[in-house]
């Protein structure tokens, strides 16, 4: 039998069979367990959007009970956390962030609208985090400005805190330049003279005997 | 001509014309998320404003400093020999080249550590390794570099050697005049004991 007699049916069913183990491939493919939502463009738009992060005068409301649909997450360690936290916090520590009870628990809490506030020690240490979670599309994930440190300083008043902006960071606290400027030419002068290092003469070592045996 | 071949060469065409509507990769490999959150969370990248000053004076040729303020406050004033790459543009394709090289370590910088922490997280996931963050930025570098305060009189003895470093630190970058205290280091030369004159021979 010649090979361009084949049975066209055959032909078609070695097709579809190709065909199908390809697609149960893709099926079958094992997804990554994170995945990022946001772009890289996309992440660094979501810095600049004040809906993500929490101000220390909204915890008022938080800790009062009117504002029911936050969950304060804390995430420094737990020994950290058992000498004094927020309130009604939940601790996660940063480390334990991708444990599936954890994770499960955040991604529930995504699902259901729920506000995630995560805090740590002060804005930088909670600030990674939050960045990673936003990266993977959870919008509902928000970061407290001024961290653990402006709350306990300011627990006694927190709703006056709205007047007060040092808890907001990236400015600067002094007039750079001005600070740092070179001082004028005179005390360089004296800076050289005192700076004058004493000069210390070896004397040449002899060369050691030359020739020999 | 056969059908089947005819079929074949068709479903063979449509095969690789999908292969024309397939996601464009990105140039840089992606670093994975969970790799990216557990290198968030170790602090091994912050350095501080002693170990940047060190790097400085010391002239090291693998320091690249970047500072991710916009370009207005970095014409104003900037660390010596930094870049300025305003976290806005730090995706643009022309930034690209001061990132990776090989042996150069990145530190960002801003007015505290929150932008360049920014910074780190973003090129981190973009695939750059050795890049760093100096904690507490240019306010804690006037505060510990530019205007250094002296440690309280029961500070433990390595808080005055870090003082110590502080004040040439503060000579260096500004020329101010330090005070007699730290000039008076005492200068002493050990010599060597001549050798004797190598005795024997022929």
């Amino acid at each position: 039998m010649h090979v361009h007699d084949l049975n066209p049916k055959k032909t078609l069913v070695v097709v579809i069979l190709f065909v199908m183990i390809i697609i149960a491939g893709f099926f079958t493919l094992k997804q990554p367990r994170f995945k990022y939502k946001l772009s890289l463009e996309q992440s660094l738009k979501m810095l600049n959007d004040e809906e993500a992060c929490f101000h220390p005068w909204q915890l008022a409301d938080v800790l009062s009970k009117v504002n029911s649909n936050v969950v304060l997450v804390d995430l420094r360690d737990n020994f950290t956390y058992s000498r004094g936290h927020i309130p009604g916090a939940e601790n996660i520590s940063a480390y334990d962030l991708t444990d599936d009870k954890y994770f499960d628990h955040l991604k529930e809490l995504y699902s259901k609208g729920v506000t995630v506030v995560l805090y740590g020690k002060d804005r930088l240490q909670a600030n990674g985090p939050w960045m990673w979670f936003r990266q993977l599309g959870f919008d509902n994930i928000k970061v407290l400005l001024g961290g653990y440190d402006y709350y306990k300083e300011h627990k006694a008043d927190l709703s006056k805190s709205k007047e007060d902006k040092s808890y907001i960071l990236g400015k600067p606290d002094y007039n750079y330049s001005e600070m740092a400027k070179p001082v004028n030419s005179s005390a360089s002068v004296t800076k050289k003279n005192k700076k004058k290092t004493p000069v210390i003469r070896r004397k040449k070592r002899t060369t050691t005997a030359s020739g020999g045996c | 001509m056969n059908r089947n071949y005819i079929f074949l060469t068709l479903l063979m065409l449509l095969l690789a014309t999908g292969v024309l509507f397939l996601p464009e990769k990105p140039e840089y490999k992606q670093t994975k998320p969970e790799d990216l959150l557990y290198e968030i969370i170790q602090p091994t990248r912050y350095v501080t404003t002693d170990q940047v000053a060190k790097m400085i004076i010391d002239k090291d040729p693998s320091l690249e400093l970047v500072d991710v303020r916009d370009v207005n406050s970095f014409e104003k004033f900037s660390l010596t020999n930094a870049i300025n790459i305003p976290l806005d543009s730090i995706l643009s394709e022309s930034n690209q080249e001061y990132f990776g090289i090989p042996g150069m370590k990145v530190v960002f910088y801003s007015d505290d550590d929150i932008k360049a922490d920014e910074a780190w997280v973003l090129t981190r996931r973009m695939g750059y390794k050795d890049t760093y963050v100096m904690t507490g930025g240019l306010n804690r570098w006037i505060e510990t570099i530019i205007n250094p305060k002296m440690p309280p009189d029961d500070a433990p003895y390595t808080a005055f050697e870090q003082y110590e470093f502080r004040k040439g630190a503060q000579m260096y970058f500004t020329g101010v005049k330090i005070e007699a205290k730290t000039t008076k280091a005492k200068v002493t030369v050990h010599r060597k004991k001549k050798k004797a004159a190598p005795s024997g021979g022929c």
